[in-house]
């Protein structure tokens, strides 16, 4: 097996398990509950609250929301401090290529509360371009949402410019969705107000995640109903699996030097074949460089249809993402290439190969191989 | 008041003559099967009603499932009681109690040639009986409740209460198809209605991976465990169709690939259906549709094979068959989005009436029978028995 379909979700590390089921097993106690199972929980709680910060250098300035992930962080995040903070004013500015979680919500806010969004552009490199950002900034600002790696085409913002030019607008927050950044790669996390994340992307257990926030900041809880989580999130807390979480993170940062050269080095090496296939293929992503990590790469196919070749891979055991399975009735395009390139047909048909830590040069050449046969047998759409 | 049997009017019964036996047995026999899963239930039949005996089985429980079973057109909730008039007279009035409205009539019949009293006497004193002891007054024409009774040699026998059947013929009584099964709307739809017509369906799959997407094969299956409940075990053969559809595709004009799709389809469910003993093609065509669906195109498409080719949704329009999909539940399993081998080779422009003659000019550019050989050849079986995929035994077709 295969398997480049890790912006989707990667596989639980085996220490993130063995965490999991040990936290489980002796610290399975509620840890809102006031005796010492549940002190005992409440302990193991706190601990990866005040790691997780630690390792991401926030300790004195964050707070952490632990959620069910990165589509709960969003939801939690956007809506619960565009809503605290309305009278501050009603305008929010995020991106076309944001995910939706992010989109959603935001339509949300506009249609049922009257927030004003606008959407930033994407440049031909897949992110937005600092300076678009400057003009829309203004006092009646409170909300600016931009994701750090874009999930499609693994696109990095530059979120520390972008940070910059909202910091000179002290009632706007920063929210940066790092779903597809955290544990790969150093973000300017200090310069963030609300950063959520998943921890089903680097090896976490799914359902678990975080919202993390600036300790002046406050919001409204969008789950009501208790006082875990300091009110934010009511909820019996999942202990074990943000046990996991910690475990996982700490992992991955740890490793995360070899790890980007491996997949650099898979990146490249995918890249620098599949460009050479000038007839059949065209790269939506770009090569390595500052605005691209090498965690995800996404082209589309100019003659064949998407779906049947992720099709005739999943045949072979190599498992890729195409936007959809989808059906000629149902036809649905990826946004986010359609903004990059203005091309439906190219949006229709784009694959995304995305790498992990354990991903090798010997899967990316087999990958290739197959690949390859496959367009060569496969019919045109 | 508890119910004792339930009594089972056969369904198209009176349009059968000399097959009368075959259908009460073969509808004993299903009926017996259907209600295995209530043990203390017997089942036993004359030349005019089955009996399913109740004991300590949920009467609902027990009517719901045979609602599914074919050839029933009706049942009822019966009371045995003492061919004593007295006697049948409490009951019936308990009967009555039971039920609601506000007019009621008896509906007398004498098996027994000899009971003391003819239909209409029992009519009239049961019919008194019950006006003194009640508030509901009598309506022949128009009642609320019915109150029947049949005196039998043993018995009388009382009811307040039917239920409609699924109606048609017992399944099993005529014969067997090769059904079509895309896993759209139609063909699960189709099936059915061979089902309840007493048709037992082997179906028949042509997968085109990678074009088509394996999911749909879970789709197969599920749509299958929904017919299960009308034929217990139905075998569903995939026909690896890659290779073949390939081939028209790059010999056969856009216009005429659909009708030779379904030539070939055709060529391949005779062929398959002849080493499972069916007697014919089933599919869920129903006329105009689309293209390959006019008449012109079923005639184009007929002329490769002699074997009856029926299509029970023919004149049923698209809402009456999402109406009986959403009826029996395969509708939320065929929306499900998959490609299926019709829609990724689908042509812009279909010729709506394809000619015959061009058919079979397109097709002598290749060689399309040992494709349509190979198919038949390499078919893989899938068993659904009961709602579960059983590991089929291995393929021998020389017992059958």
């Amino acid at each position: 097996m295969i398997y480049f379909d890790n912006a989707a979700t990667t596989p639980a590390l085996k220490c993130a398990l063995d965490a999991f089921v040990k936290t489980n097993v002796e610290t399975f106690g509620n840890s809102e509950s006031n005796h010492a199972v549940g002190r005992a929980a409440s302990k193991a709680l706190e601990g990866a609250r005040e790691d997780i910060l630690e390792m991401l250098g926030l300790s004195s300035t964050h707070s952490l929301v632990f959620t069910s992930g990165a589509t709960e962080s969003n939801n939690l995040a956007l809506k619960g401090a565009a809503i605290k903070y309305a009278k501050r004013g009603k305008k929010i500015i995020t991106t076309v290529a944001e995910h939706p979680s992010v989109l959603r919500p935001l339509e949300e806010l506009k249609d049922l509360f009257g927030f004003d969004v606008s959407y930033l552009p994407i440049t031909k490199e897949g992110i937005i371009d600092p300076n678009e950002l400057k003009p829309k900034m203004d006092n009646e600002v409170v909300l600016v949402s931009v994701m750090a790696v874009n999930n499609e085409i693994g696109s990095y913002n530059k979120i520390e410019e972008i940070a910059k030019i909202v910091r000179l607008f002290p009632k706007a927050i920063f929210h940066v969705d790092a779903t597809q950044a955290i544990g790969k790669m150093n973000l300017p996390y200090k310069n963030i107000d609300l950063l959520s994340f998943s921890a089903h992307k680097f090896g976490g257990v799914k359902g678990t995640g975080a919202l993390i926030y600036k300790k002046s900041l406050n919001f409204i809880p969008v789950n009501a109903g208790g006082e875990q989580e300091k009110g934010f999130r009511a909820g019996t807390v999942n202990v074990p699996g943000m046990v996991a979480m910690d475990v996982a993170l700490k992992y991955s940062l740890s490793k995360m030097k070899e790890s980007e050269a491996k997949e650099k080095e898979i990146y490249s090496f995918i890249y620098s074949h599949l460009i050479t296939e000038k007839e059949q293929i065209i790269m939506n992503s770009l090569p390595l460089g500052e605005s691209q990590t090498p965690f995800v790469m996404n082209f589309s196919l100019i003659k064949k249809k998407a779906s049947v070749v992720v099709e005739a891979l999943s045949n072979k055991g190599i498992y890729v993402s195409s936007v959809s399975a989808c059906s000629s009735k149902e036809e649905r395009s990826s946004y986010v290439i359609e903004a990059l390139t203005g091309d439906e047909e190219r949006a229709e048909n784009s694959i995304r190969l995305s790498f992990s830590p354990s991903s090798s040069m010997e899967e990316a050449k087999e990958f290739l191989s197959a690949f390859d046969t496959i367009l060569s047998e496969v019919n045109d759409r | 008041m508890k119910c004792d049997y339930i009594m089972i009017h056969y369904g198209e019964l009176s349009t059968k003559g000399e097959n009368k036996k075959v259908f009460i047995s073969r509808l004993t026999r299903n009926i017996r099967h259907a209600i295995k899963s209530f043990p203390n239930s017997v089942v036993t039949s004359d030349r005019d009603h089955a009996y399913v005996s109740i004991g300590n089985e949920d009467p609902s429980a027990l009517i719901t499932r045979l609602q599914d079973v074919s050839g029933i057109y009706k049942m009822s909730l019966v009371y045995k009681s003492s061919k004593d008039i007295e006697e049948i007279k409490e009951n019936a009035l308990d009967l009555l109690k039971e039920e609601e409205g506000k007019t009621f009539k008896v509906e007398a019949k004498r098996g027994d040639k000899h009971y003391p009293l003819d239909s209409y006497g029992i009519s009239c004193a049961l019919g008194d009986y019950l006006l003194d002891h009640t508030d509901k007054k009598v309506d022949v024409h128009n009642p609320d409740i019915r109150i029947s009774v049949d005196i039998r040699d043993d018995f009388a026998y009382l009811s307040s209460h039917s239920y409609l059947g699924e109606g048609g013929y017992p399944l099993g009584m005529n014969g067997r198809v090769m059904m079509l099964l895309s896993g759209g709307i139609d063909s699960p739809v189709a099936s059915y209605m061979l089902l309840r017509r007493g048709v037992r369906i082997d179906c028949l799959h042509f997968a085109s991976p990678p074009y088509t997407s394996s999911a749909v094969i879970d789709k197969l299956k599920d749509i299958l465990k929904v017919l299960n409940v009308y034929q217990e075990d139905i075998k569903l053969n995939i026909v690896p169709f890659t290779k073949l559809q390939e081939a028209i595709y790059k010999y056969v004009p856009e216009p005429y690939c659909i009708t030779v799709m379904r030539r070939m389809m055709m060529r391949i469910a005779e062929g398959v259906a002849k080493n499972d003993h069916c007697l014919g093609i089933a599919t869920g065509e129903s006329i105009g549709q689309v293209a390959s669906q006019t008449l012109d195109s079923m005639v184009t498409i007929n002329a490769v094979t002699n074997f009856p080719i029926i299509r029970p949704l023919a004149t049923s329009d698209k809402l009456t068959i999402i109406g009986v999909a959403k009826k029996i539940g395969t509708y939320d399993i065929s929306v499900r989005p998959f490609e299926d081998c019709c829609t990724i080779f689908a042509p812009k422009k279909p010729k709506t009436k394809p000619k015959i003659s061009e058919a079979e000019e397109y097709e002598a550019k290749f060689d399309y029978a040992s494709l349509v050989q190979e198919c038949i050849d390499n078919v893989t079986p899938i068993m659904m028995v009961g709602g579960e995929e059983k590991i089929f035994p291995k393929t021998d077709n020389s017992d059958k």
